[in-house]
């Protein structure tokens, strides 16, 4: 079939078809990006929590708005030296074109990777601290690892579990054979608590399923699972039946009365259907004896003092042991929250930040904040002496921002240790905190010491994920949806430069009119990241 | 759009100009972002650099689609999807906005 309009323009329009198609197609993506970043503005204006201003790296973003602008320089070429009839040339455009776009990726890929291993909690006065977390390590110092074989953090609520009662249709395999190698590890045996008997044909007889005293096994949840399923399949059909018999029987009795008339009348008899129903046994109690320490991920748990449930619905019936959250390296104190939230019931930020728990539990945080106010005081002082005062004479025309006071980010705890500890670290070092973040071996535990917060402590943890706060949610939405268009723009273009040599010796106007709309859907990936990079790294 | 090879070699200037622009805008955002001395308003950020990098930004952009794009001479059919879309973006905010500001007036509400 032959394309119209692919090369000659038509006559009404003046535009070739595959131009005008592209154009409506980035008219839409206009309007999609155009909504999530209203959504960012109204995200901000509407944030109840100190929004994270100037909070990510700087460099690598401009770097990355430099290689996209001089990718779009790049295409724009490749264009034209296939217009001038240049292959080679526009191979080399096109192939640094490309190159970039991998670049812009694997900044990008950096960037995120960070975020992801980058932990922060909340603690129940708003105080929110930042850092990385330590890794458990078993008796012999050596790292324990989870099933995936990775390293886990330490981060685990700890529950010495007496009872187990496993929710029938949704318990999660790997974490009863998880439950089954720590019980067997620590001397434990997991054991059914009760006999459970079960009439499972209809009419029969009680029967017994499994014995009191049974150990643990999946093949015995899966038994009771797939009674359970048969049981539940069973007993629906027939209320369906009888529900359905009860209709009939009511229309026949009422005739001309409407259903809505009827239907508080019409009543399964479930007495006259008990003797059919067969036995649903939705959750099976076991004893853990002696009872046995279980480790468990926080997203993966709702812990409580004695009695905690799993995502998969067991409950852990058993006391909550000491389950801190360990930061090996604690790179951020943040108090803008906390001052923020003390304000509002009159409490001035010197007393609220006083009263923290974290001033009162870390004689660290106690002297960083001592060497913090020093240095605001100088710091006023500096902006006092370049800008001075307002009309009144009173009033510093400038001030230090809410951040600059209440917040200790990495950057300041690694000017207080080259101050106070005298910890200097090397030229490339430094560069790579620029991409990175803090460099903990370079610096060291003076710099970014351990700190372990009790769990009662904390009111919401998370890493900088979407879900950490509405900055990260729009943050990652708008970054990573920029992110697949890169990616899908430079999976087009690497088509061009790989199978485009055949199309530019059959028809070069053609393939020219190709790379045309190929470039100016890349263009635009460049125009909304022109948006994208000011927004989020620089306001 | 440029056709003819002279058209086309100069264009090519035209391109690398904007490029040289585009570096220079990117760099000005930066500098009055990071530099004390090139901060307008208030200490920080505040709404001031937030007009002024979002100035910044809708030249860098304009150039890109009128250069690149080459939206600076094309067709009608073209600017009217494209600055379609441009109006319905502003649109959907004034309806955000209008969200915003309850469309029920009390008039109790300033007594």
């Amino acid at each position: 079939m032959e394309i119209p309009y692919i090369v000659n323009p038509r006559k009404d329009t003046g535009l070739i078809n595959s131009k005008i198609a592209i154009w409506l197609f980035l008219a839409s993506e206009v309007m999609l990006f155009g909504g999530f970043f209203s959504a960012y503005v109204y995200l901000r204006m509407g944030a109840d929590y100190p929004w994270p201003e100037r909070t990510l790296p700087v460099l690598p973003g401009l770097i990355n708005t430099f290689i996209l602008i001089g990718s779009s320089v790049t295409v724009v070429f490749a264009w034209v030296a296939l217009k001038l009839g240049n292959w080679r040339q526009f191979q080399v455009y096109m192939a640094i074109t490309v190159a970039c776009a991998a670049i812009f990726m694997v900044l990008k890929s950096i960037e995120y990777n960070v975020k992801f291993h980058h932990q922060a909690a909340r603690l129940n006065d708003y105080t929110v601290v930042e850092g990385h977390l330590g890794y458990e390590k078993d008796s012999e110092g050596e790292y324990s690892l989870d099933r995936h074989g990775k390293k886990i953090e330490e981060n685990m609520i700890r529950v010495v579990a007496e009872k187990l009662t496993f929710s029938v249709k949704r318990f999660h395999a790997p974490w009863v054979n998880e439950m089954l190698s720590e019980a067997k590890r620590n001397g434990s045996e997991i054991k059914l608590a009760e006999d459970i008997k079960a009439i499972t044909e209809e009419g029969g007889k009680e029967e017994p399923l499994a014995k009191a005293g049974d150990p643990l096994s999946l093949e015995l949840l899966e038994k009771i699972k797939q009674t359970q399923i048969e049981a539940l399949e069973h007993n629906a059909a027939l209320r369906t039946d009888a529900l359905r018999l009860e209709w009939k029987e009511a229309k026949e009795a009422n005739p001309g009365k409407r259903g809505w008339q009827l239907a508080s009348d019409v009543n399964i008899d479930m007495e006259a259907l008990k003797p059919r129903l067969l036995t649903e046994v939705s959750s099976v109690e076991f004893t853990v004896d002696p009872p046995t320490l279980l480790l468990f991920k926080p997203r993966d748990i709702k812990e409580s003092p004695t009695s905690s449930r799993l995502r998969d619905d067991t409950v852990i019936t058993g006391a909550m042991g000491a389950s801190p959250m360990v930061f090996h390296n604690l790179d951020a104190i943040d108090f803008q929250w906390l001052v923020m939230k003390e304000k509002e019931k009159g409490i001035s930020p010197e007393a609220a930040i006083a009263g923290s728990w974290l001033m009162k539990n870390s004689e660290f945080v106690r002297e960083a904040w001592a060497w913090h106010l020093a240095r605001n005081e100088k710091r006023q002082a500096e902006l006092t002496k370049d800008y001075g005062f307002k009309e009144d004479g009173k009033t510093p025309k400038r001030t230090l921002t809410h951040k600059e006071l209440y917040r200790l980010g990495w950057k300041d705890l690694g000017e207080m240790g080259v101050e106070k500890q005298q910890v200097k670290i090397g030229g490339f070092d430094k560069i790579k905190e620029e991409f990175k973040g803090p460099n903990y071996e370079a610096r060291g535990e003076k710099t970014f010491p351990h700190i372990s917060i009790p769990r009662e402590e904390i009111r919401h943890a998370a890493k900088f994920t979407p879900a950490w706060n509405t900055y990260y949610a729009i943050y990652f939405t708008i970054t990573g949806l920029h992110g697949l268009h890169v990616i899908g723009g430079a999976l087009v273009l690497l088509y061009y430069l790989v199978f485009g040599r055949k199309m530019f010796l059959s028809n070069p106007e053609w393939f020219a009119n190709r790379v045309e709309v190929g470039g100016l859907f890349w263009h635009f990936v460049d125009l909304v990241w022109i948006f994208a990079f000011p927004i989020f790294y620089l306001m | 759009m440029a056709d003819s090879i002279e058209a086309i070699q100069k264009a090519k200037k035209t391109y690398l100009l904007v490029f040289g622009a585009l570096l220079v805008g990117t760099i000005l955002t930066v500098l009055v972002a990071t530099v004390p001395a090139l901060d307008i308003g208030g200490h920080g950020f505040d709404i001031y650099d937030a007009i002024l990098g979002l100035i910044i930004a809708t030249t860098k952009s304009t150039l890109v689609a009128a250069i690149f794009m080459h939206l600076n001479h094309e067709k009608k059919l073209i600017y009217y999807v494209f600055f379609g879309a441009i109006f319905f973006f502003f649109a959907m905010g004034a309806l955000f906005a209008l969200s915003e500001s309850s469309p029920i007036w009390d008039y109790n509400f300033y007594k």
